[in-house]
């Protein structure tokens, strides 16, 4: 091992990378652009969701004077606060609305929806949805339920002879929930949570791609056949790339932590320097995937179906977005063999929980053990064109 | 140092499955000496070289460079390679190229480095990145980047293909003067006008060393005029009547 020759190759590569002023800007600035993406989506408060309301409820008339309609109530009740923008119409123009788009979904009160509900104690809500998004779906019919619960809660007691209230339409449910947050807080929202790992995985991916390309070509342009004939050994010319791509992946995760931080506004609580010194082993690990997997591709584009093989399946296994314990059982085992796992366990400890060295090392142990079977591999591999 | 023998092969062989790349050589290079190695394309130049290199390991048989035994790193400093395709880092420019080579064999002189950017006629251009030049210019960067680190040895695989014939010239006569200070060569060709330049000729075909000697003892042994002729005998005597 000559730390002379490493340190020569390493000062190449970063020579060579630096006169490529495209692919400096792509590292830095890409992952910026899309951290302030998920930030505003993650952030923006989703838009009204337009809802119809056919309200064909005659209601009753009240003993103590007035009309009770119910329909009415739960109606208005919807149309308090962002949710829903409510659009009223009649009931032959909900199919048309519906398949259209103009409404995600639509409630219909008959004629008889008071009288019913005093008479059963039990409301059937009509609620007709246009159905293409699941999630969209839910959220309508948890929202028109709770809508319903609030505005019913207070005529309870109703049928049993008990006048209703004026302000039945204000009343209250029986729970009234108060948390407390061992970690995090009320201010935290979902991007607090994604954002440790997305860094992570953006400083890994870019430094991936990176690493493949740039050793691919030096097989292709034929300068690894000249390199395998000088005195250097192949761990040198691992290292030396690994040292070389290393300095732009130090880079590159300061610039963009700091980003997270300071203009993203998201809540560490524990040490930048730790979170760095995390991203930066994940990035050097994501140097060494790439040097092994383009002893596997023969030309740029087989690098870029590395992509689907090894990047996508880290972030759907390794708890990026869909925590692992959540994982159906047998494909749970596949998240302790990817680097960012145990990446990503780290940061969310040190910035959500405000963890520190002592407890994250594990983490940080693991991350070390990759790199050096990355490095044992990645020389192995090229023995194919390295004797 | 045996004989002073500076490249010596014992039997060698590569065989990749049924083909027999190289088979059977036994070379023994002189120090100083010009050593051409002649013969069609895929006759097992290039894989004879890699052998010697220690970039391929050989089916059987033994290989002494520089009187060690190969495969062997250290030793490797004291070689220059020249790869058939230009092969040099496009993003750096020709003085990068050559001191990174340099470098990498572990040595770096500044007066030596000049000494071969001005011999390969490049100080015009020793600052233009490489993906800037046209062939020619790359084919004596990577003449220069062989040359780079003072070999004692060098292996150049068809180093003047694509040369014009006035390059060809220089680079021959530069050949010639490194062979006088003691430097080894071993050249790679295809074109039979730049053997004759040669201290020794190898003819190969079919990974076989068909003959061995001087130009003239080769034309004589057959009562050729030209070497072409010359080989073309000798490899239809080596194969009974077959075609080259």
């Amino acid at each position: 091992m000559n730390s002379r020759r490493i340190l020569t190759l390493a000062l190449r590569v970063i020579q060579q990378v630096l006169r490529d002023r495209r692919t400096v800007a792509l590292i830095v600035f890409a992952p910026l652009l899309i951290l302030t993406l998920g930030a505003i989506l993650f952030r923006a408060k989703p838009a009204a969701i337009p809802l119809g309301v056919v309200n064909e409820d005659q209601g009753i008339t009240s003993p103590v004077g007035g009309t009770i309609n119910l329909g009415q109530r739960i109606a208005d009740e919807l149309a308090v606060g962002d949710t829903f923008a409510v659009v009223v119409l009649s009931r032959n123009e909900v199919d048309d609305s519906l398949s259209d788009g103009s409404l995600q979904g639509a409630i219909v009160f008959p004629e008889d929806f008071t009288a019913q509900f005093l008479k059963d104690r039990q409301a059937v809500l009509d609620l007709r949805l246009e159905g293409s998004n699941p999630a969209r779906s839910m959220a309508i019919s948890a929202q028109v339920t709770q809508a319903a619960m609030r505005t019913l809660a207070g005529l309870a007691g109703m049928a049993m002879g008990a006048a209703p209230s004026a302000q039945a339409g204000e009343g209250k449910l029986p729970v009234t929930l108060q948390a407390t947050y061992l970690f995090g807080g009320e201010e935290f929202d979902t991007m607090d949570y994604v954002a440790p790992v997305y860094v992570a995985f953006l400083a890994m991916f870019f430094v991936f791609l990176l690493a493949c390309v740039a050793f691919l070509r030096e097989r292709s342009q034929g300068t690894m056949e000249r390199l395998a004939a000088t005195p250097a050994t192949r761990a040198e010319i691992v290292l030396g790339y690994m040292l070389g791509l290393g300095l732009f992946a130090v880079i590159q995760v300061t610039v963009i932590l700091f980003f997270t931080v300071w203009v993203l506004g998201i809540h560490h609580l524990g040490s930048l320097g730790l979170m760095l010194l995390v991203i930066v082993l994940l990035a050097i690990v994501g140097v060494d995937m790439g040097i092994l997997a383009s002893a596997f591709a023969r030309n740029e584009f087989q690098v870029l179906q590395f992509i689907p093989l090894v990047i996508i399946p880290q972030v759907l296994l390794a708890g990026t977005f869909f925590a692992v314990p959540d994982l159906p059982a047998y494909l749970r085992p596949f998240a302790y063999f990817m680097p960012l796992y145990y990446a990503n366990q780290a940061l969310r400890d040190v910035m959500l929980k405000g963890w520190g060295l002592a407890e994250i090392w594990p983490n940080l142990a693991i991350l070390a053990g990759f790199i050096g079977v990355l490095v044992v591999l990645s020389a192995l591999m090229m023995r194919r064109e390295v004797a | 140092m045996a004989n002073g023998s500076i490249v010596e092969t014992t039997d060698l062989r590569k065989h990749f499955g049924a083909i027999y790349a190289v088979d059977g050589v036994n070379l023994s290079v002189r120090r100083g000496e010009i050593y051409g190695l002649l013969g069609p394309n895929g006759s097992g130049k290039t894989t004879l070289i890699r052998l010697l290199l220690g970039l391929l390991r050989p089916t059987s048989g033994t290989i002494r460079l520089l009187g060690e035994a190969v495969p062997n790193k250290a030793i490797l400093g004291q070689v220059g390679y020249m790869t058939q395709t230009s092969a040099l880092y496009e993003e750096l420019n020709v003085r990068e190229n050559v001191a990174f080579f340099a470098e990498m064999c572990g040595r770096r002189d500044r007066a030596w480095m000049d000494e071969v950017i001005d011999l390969v006629d490049l100080r015009d251009r020793s600052g233009s990145p490489v993906r800037t030049l046209s062939g020619g210019l790359r084919q004596r960067t990577s003449l220069a980047c062989a040359l780079a680190h003072r070999p004692g040895l060098l292996l150049l695989d068809e180093p003047t293909v694509g040369v014009d014939p006035q390059l060809r010239a220089t680079f021959w006569t530069y050949f010639r003067r490194l062979a006088g200070s003691g430097v080894t060569l071993i050249v790679s060709s295809h074109v039979m006008e730049e053997a004759e330049r040669c201290d020794r000729l190898g003819f190969m075909r079919q990974g076989k060393m068909l003959a061995e000697g001087t130009a003239a003892e080769l034309r004589c042994q057959k009562g050729a005029s030209t070497l072409e002729e010359a080989f073309l005998q000798f490899a239809a005597a080596g194969t009974e009547g077959g075609s080259l």
